[in-house]
């Protein structure tokens, strides 16, 4: 890539604007602040409005709160870090515009940021082309490994996997029959077939599973919890529902699903992508039972979380951020763990440049505040960490049913 | 030729385009102009021409369609469609959609799309024809003014919500993306960008010498009377059905257009170009900038675009608020757009616009 | 639904009988101890429970009811020494095995039930109630609960507590639960009257219990018991027919509910004014945020009447809409009514404006609303056709707007010059209508019809900045079908609209059924132009 001094840029944006007339394009206030001595800049691309607003938008705080940590502890190789917000609005081509932008105009030494698949999708080729890092805080479809990416939450193989395997057993419900319904995105689509292939290779025949699919945004859950409800009733053993939906189309359903009077000890739902602030406008008394599997729970154990989460609360308090000071969900620790992993790797590597900071995530550790170690290694950029099953509790939160005893290693492609 | 330069911002507004193109062929991609910034003029000429297409058939019919992203999405998916067709049989990457879905092979709609001029074909003569059906059938029945405006809409969005759905065959939600070449030459790359900017340039400046020469001619001036009182003109003996839709079709397919150069410059299409809030931003662009002058399109597509790049990096807080107070502010006091604001267009007409010019 | 297999069927009348033997030896101690046990414990502890439930003894049940239900609300804190253990509730503390007042230990855990454990224990706490709860509604509640299990049930917990009901009527229901407990018994006469007992109430589980009857010995060597069971399955066939035709009609009713609340508004707007008011989403959301700030208020002044915000929040919500919905009009639209298009552009502009102001104001969350009792739940009716009352509720409150939304159009003054104005606004300027104010009048009578819709859709959907944007194309729709500001034709098309969603949806999914719909909109409006219903007048 073509690099500028500040001075050949300014130049250059300069006879852009006169040549093409366009005013207002010409200083764009992202390229005003120049990069001062002893600061290195870290961008942010998560949403603050949009449909992904209402959880997405926390992630801009908490990477915020971790660089305010490590500059609290002297800084990244004498450098503190600035970070730059955006808001990509939950519109996928601009988070692409956006990271683009970041990437070679802002000159971010990292990315953190997008939510969904769809988002990840539309950046990477911008990062691979610019040689960019961006790290990824959610769990995700795995079947992609890139050099550009840090994919720091689970692939399907260490946390779907796990909680469908504890379904099935005696210590579950003995799971015989699924019902698969999900947002019909690439996250879901390709969760359920590495699932039917998994059930294919334990002996389960075809017909005892179903897929449905809604759009994004979908509320009207009315037709689908009957089918849900004359599914549980065919013969064939205990069924269970697993929930790829995402957004709001989540507590819609739940909503539905306690209408009709379904309980969890009837059919429980493994919601892949519930988290606590799912749950924030339901009663969840009648949703007691109901399951999540994510990298970190609220209720994990250990001084790191107890020091997360006052940390949390006492950031919450102290900018005035607009999110509950009491809620912690697993992809604000991803994103925590994120800039912490970049830190160390940065500080190993002695450097900025994207290829030495990449060489030097092999063999980082950093203490999670799920109690897990995290652990990389020079086999790709995936994230070795635990995985935890969560139970629906009457507070709105999730109890912890099972956790992993160590960290499984991370499989980016699916067998299934 | 006279009449085509007769105004002056219009001629001003070409001369300008032309420099802009010449100076990115030159310079575009060295250390005098960052690629970065080549893109982002390539992407706005590219929405530049939707404006302009639009603006032919609002301004210059009063015809509000609430449904232009369609047409513009049509020219991007085809478009991505060659190029990831293109891309597989060059490097035989395997397109995302068809991982997931768990397919082998190309749906059977896909084929022959590697051939770029078929697929150009494709996409023009599809826009063509849906512009063509939904025309005919809201003409015909004399469905217009709001009614067509709101159906055009849900037009836009049940396509928005077909496309979501990963069985069409169109990538779904993710759309299209990971193209690695860009009608041959390596996506990406300065040399690829340069290229595909000024070439969205010189098509802005075909559409907008086209667009001139179509509204100065006799058929622009049979528009212009459709749109101020289509009663009356229908009386004197002139049908406007096939009026109406033949310059419909036309601004169809000139937003086909703009839609194929845009995406190998974004490098992405998925369906939120369907989203029933881009097509209303494109008559935002239009309105602000002066609806029924080629010019105020244009300038319109640019000032809004450019300040949604500014501003949703520096200060996304405001950036709605200042949107939607534009809006209010070009509708109630400048009728006609920045035009009125930078006196190009000055008239008495505006005080008198304020009670209520159509 | 609980399909516990023939295994685990065995397994627990095994732990039955085996409890039986030792139930009045088993400590308190060793079953608090496993209650606080592993899994396996607690599950084991649950089974013992629910057999000695069938005991006739009843002394110990009033103590495990006690414990039982403390696991289950998690009130129960776990010691290392059982003894130790404690349970909490109504303001005290008492030691879980004497149930004496006594102090929470320093090292106790809340322990997390799996969800084998949690069924095997809900139902021992069902059949603990049936036999010791203090009223009748509570046993017929437990009764109820169990009659969902009743194959799993010891059959002795039914006897005994038909034993010792005191309530006749209740008396005879225990009995007849009782009777599918026998469906797997030796004597085939009891397996009829089981399989009869069955069949009069008709659902699908019901259906997969019988059918797999057939596969029964007993069904190909047994005249009376073939004939019994195909008759059951017809019966709760047809059973289940009926309820799925009910469903369908009650779900398109609840959807259609919905529709015409959103649509409505805007109807009385459009048609007055030809303004198409692409803000009438948020209107509606605004609305639900004012049930909200109505519920937030009760529950800080009156707590005791906060459940009723519901009712409570129909005057704020209209006022306020409605007072924007003036406001609006006044300082925009007005200057804008002969330039539609322009008109269209103000209110997105408007839209997007209340969107983020809501947005910085309350942030982005979904809001929380409290779900009082009488939009919690359903009741089953026929077959697998439930009534939820949150849709009854929905659809309820639409048929007393639409009637007050006629009144006031047809019975009032207002609603006089209103349509005098719709049918032609110049003449009713010549006869002295104020037609300025009429329209004020009417664009907030339109907003404050979204603020109530805002409000009878806020038990259903999720309440944010965003909601607004579900429900405007529809509405439209609902709209340009019905023809212009007609309440008689935004009631059938929201109607028609409703249903056709309902019967493509389960087919081919929903988004086929909104493409769908909106094909056979645009055709319709080939036949008529100006959608079902017309005003009569000129149209300007």
């Amino acid at each position: 890539m073509t690099r500028f001094s500040r001075r050949s840029f300014l130049k250059s944006t300069a006879g852009a604007a006169a040549a093409a007339g366009l005013t207002n394009l010409a200083a764009p206030a992202l390229i005003t602040s120049a990069r001062a001595a002893g600061t290195v800049k870290l961008g942010c691309l998560f949403s603050s409005s949009g449909t992904m607003a209402n959880i997405e938008g926390r992630l801009n705080h908490v990477v915020r709160m971790a660089a305010d940590e490590i500059n609290a502890a002297g800084g990244v190789n004498g450098s503190t870090i600035e970070v730059v917000t955006s808001d990509p609005a939950s519109d996928w081509p601009l988070y692409a515009q956006i990271g683009r932008q970041m990437l070679q105009q802002e000159k971010v030494s990292a990315l953190f940021g997008c939510w969904t698949s769809v988002s990840r999708k539309s950046v990477l080729p911008v990062v691979e082309q610019a040689d960019g890092l961006l790290f990824y805080p959610l769990h995700f479809e795995g079947d992609e490994n890139s050099k550009n990416v840090v994919y720091v939450n689970s692939p399907p193989a260490s946390s779907v996997l796990p909680a469908v395997d504890y379904l099935m057993s005696d210590e579950g419900v003995t799971a015989k029959r699924f019902f698969m319904l999900g947002s019909d995105y690439v996250w879901p689509r390709t969760i359920n077939k590495q699932l039917k292939g998994y059930f294919t290779s334990k002996g389960i025949p075809e017909t005892a599973w179903k897929e449905e699919y809604v759009p994004l945004g979908f509320s009207n859950f009315q037709t689908l919890v009957n089918q849900i409800r004359a599914f549980a009733d065919e013969p064939g053993g205990q069924p269970v529902v697993i929930l790829t939906t995402v957004g709001s189309s989540i507590p819609d359903f739940f909503r539905e699903f306690i209408n009709q009077g379904i309980k969890a000890t009837d059919v429980p739902v493994l919601g892949l992508d519930v988290v606590e602030a799912d749950l924030e406008g339901l009663d969840t008394a009648p949703l007691v039972g109901h399951l999540n599997c994510w990298a970190y729970l609220q209720k994990a154990a250990g001084p790191a979380n107890e020091k997360f989460l006052k940390d949390w609360a006492g950031y919450v308090d102290a900018k005035k951020v607009p999110f509950k000071a009491d809620v912690v969900i697993d992809p604000m620790v991803s994103a925590y763990d994120s800039v912490h992993l970049w830190a160390l790797a940065a500080n190993k590597a002695g450097s900025f440049e994207v290829p030495q900071v990449r060489s030097a995530f092999d063999g980082i550790t950093f203490d999670c505040p799920s109690g897990y170690k995290l652990k990389m290694t020079a086999e790709n950029n995936y994230v070795y960490r635990g995985v935890f099953i969560g139970s629906v509790n009457e507070a709105q939160g999730f109890d912890i049913l099972w956790q992993s005893e160590d960290t499984p290693k991370p499989i980016p492609f699916s067998q299934y | 030729m006279k009449t085509l330069f007769a105004d002056r911002s219009f001629a001003a507004l070409i001369a300008l385009c032309a420099v802009a193109a010449i100076v990115i062929a030159l310079s575009g991609g060295t250390s005098m102009l960052s690629p970065y910034m080549v893109n982002a003029i390539g992407q706005l000429a590219t929405f530049a021409i939707l404006a302009v297409s639009l603006d032919l058939i609002w301004g210059y019919l009063g015809i509000l369609s609430l449904g232009h992203g369609l047409f513009f999405a049509i020219g991007g998916y085809v478009a991505a469609m060659h190029l990831l067709k293109h891309s597989y049989e060059i490097t035989g990457i395997v397109p995302d959609f068809m991982q997931f879905m768990g397919w082998q092979e190309f749906p059977l709609y896909w084929a022959g799309l590697s051939n770029a001029p078929y697929a150009l074909l494709l996409a023009l003569g599809v826009t063509a024809f849906v512009a063509f059906v939904f025309g005919y059938v809201s003409f015909r029945s004399k469905v217009g003014g709001v009614y067509f405006a709101i159906i055009s809409q849900a037009l836009v969005y049940v396509a928005m919500l077909l496309m979501f759905r990963n069985d069409t065959g169109f990538g779904g939600n993710n759309g299209m993306t990971g193209f690695s070449l860009v009608f041959g030459w390596p996506a990406g790359q300065p040399g690829t960008l340069v290229g595909m900017a000024v070439v969205s340039i010189i098509v802005l400046i075909a559409v907008l010498i086209g667009c001139r020469l179509l509204v100065t001619s006799r058929t622009g001036r049979m528009m212009v009377a459709a749109r101020d009182d289509e009663v009356r003109l229908r009386s004197l003996g002139y049908g406007t059905l096939w009026l109406k839709l033949a310059i419909w079709c036309l601004s169809a397919v000139i937003a086909a257009i703009a839609g194929i150069l845009y995406v190998p410059q974004v490098g992405i299409i998925n369906p939120r170009v369907l989203s029933p809030e881009l097509s209303l931003e494109i008559a935002v662009w239009v309105a602000v900038g002066g609806r029924g002058y080629l010019t105020g399109a244009v300038i319109g597509a640019l000032a809004v675009n450019a300040l949604k790049f500014w501003l949703s990096a520096a200060a996304p807080e405001v950036w709605p608020f200042i949107l939607s107070g534009l809006v209010v502010l070009i509708v109630l006091v400048f009728p006609n757009g920045l035009l009125d604001l930078a006196g190009l267009k000055w008239k008495p007409r505006l005080l008198a616009s304020l009670g209520g010019a159509k | 639904m609980f399909m516990i297999r023939p295994l685990i069927l065995g397994w627990l009348f095994a732990m039955a009988f085996a409890a039986g033997a030792s139930a009045q030896d088993l400590g308190r101690a060793d079953l608090v101890a496993r209650l606080c046990g592993n899994a396996a414990a607690t599950g084991d502890a649950g089974s013992r429970i629910l057999a000695g439930a069938g005991q006739p003894d009843a002394a110990e049940l009033p103590w495990m009811e006690t414990v039982i239900s403390a696991l289950l609300d998690r009130r129960l804190k776990c010691a290392a020494d059982p003894a130790q253990s404690v349970v909490e509730g109504d303001g005290a503390v008492r030691s879980a095995v004497t149930l004496e007042p006594a102090s929470v230990p320093d090292l106790s855990k809340v322990p997390v039930l799996n969800l084998r454990s949690r069924a095997i224990l809900e139902l021992a706490q069902s059949a603990l109630r049936l036999r010791i709860g203090a009223t009748p509604t509570i046993r017929r509640q437990a009764l109820a609960a169990l009659g969902r299990k009743a194959a799993s049930v010891p059959v002795e917990v039914f006897e005994q507590a038909a034993a010792g009901e005191s309530d006749a009527g209740l008396k005879a229901e225990i009995e007849s639960t009782a009777q599918i407990s026998a469906l797997n018994s030796p004597d085939i006469s009891k397996r009829i009257s089981a399989v009869e007992r069955l069949a009069s109430t008709p659902n699908r589980r019901v259906q997969t219990q019988i059918a797999a009857l057939q596969a029964d010995p007993a069904y190909t060597s047994d005249e009376t018991f073939r004939l019994t069971v195909d008759a059951a399955l017809a019966r709760v066939g047809q059973g289940i027919l009926i309820g799925d035709v009910l469903s369908t009609l009650y779900n398109g009713l609840s959807f259609a509910s919905i529709l015409f609340m959103a649509a409505i508004g805007l109807s009385v707007i459009f048609g007055l004014m030809g303004v198409i008011n692409l803000a009438q989403g948020e209107l509606i959301m605004i609305g639900a945020y004012v049930t909200w700030l109505t519920q937030e208020a009760l529950k800080s002044i009156a707590p005791g009447i906060a459940d009723y915000y519901l009712l409570i929040a129909v005057v704020p919500a209209f006022l306020v809409t409605a007072g924007i919905g003036v406001l609006l009009e006044a300082a925009i639209l007005r200057h804008l009514y002969k330039r539609p298009l322009m008109s269209l552009l103000a209110t997105w502009a408007i839209s997007l404006f209340l969107i983020n102001l809501v947005r910085v104001t309350f942030g982005t969350q979904n809001l929380q609303f409290l779900t009082p009792f009488y939009i919690t739940g359903g009741v089953p009716v026929v077959g697998d056709f439930i009534v939820t009352w949150n849709r009854l509720f929905a659809i309820a409150f639409a048929a007393i707007t639409l009637a007050l939304t006629w009144l006031v159009v047809n019975r009032t003054g207002l609603g006089l010059n209103i349509r005098a104005v719709t049918q032609n606004r110049d003449m009713a300027g010549c006869i002295g209508i104020p037609t300025r104010k009429i329209d004020m009048m009417a664009f907030g009578l339109g907003s404050g019809l979204a603020g109530l819709a805002g409000l009878s859709l806020s038990p259903i959907y999720n309440v944010n900045p965003q909601m607004g944007g579900n429900f405007i194309i529809d509405s439209f729709m609902v709209v340009v079908l019905g023809g212009v500001g007609t309440i008689g034709g935004t009631l059938v098309a929201a109607l028609g609209v409703g249903q056709i969603n309902v019967l493509i949806e389960p087919l081919w999914g929903a988004v086929a059924a909104k493409v769908i719909v909106l094909f056979l909109i645009i055709a319709f409006l080939q036949w008529r132009p100006e959608g079902l219903f017309t005003a009569k007048g000129r149209r300007r």
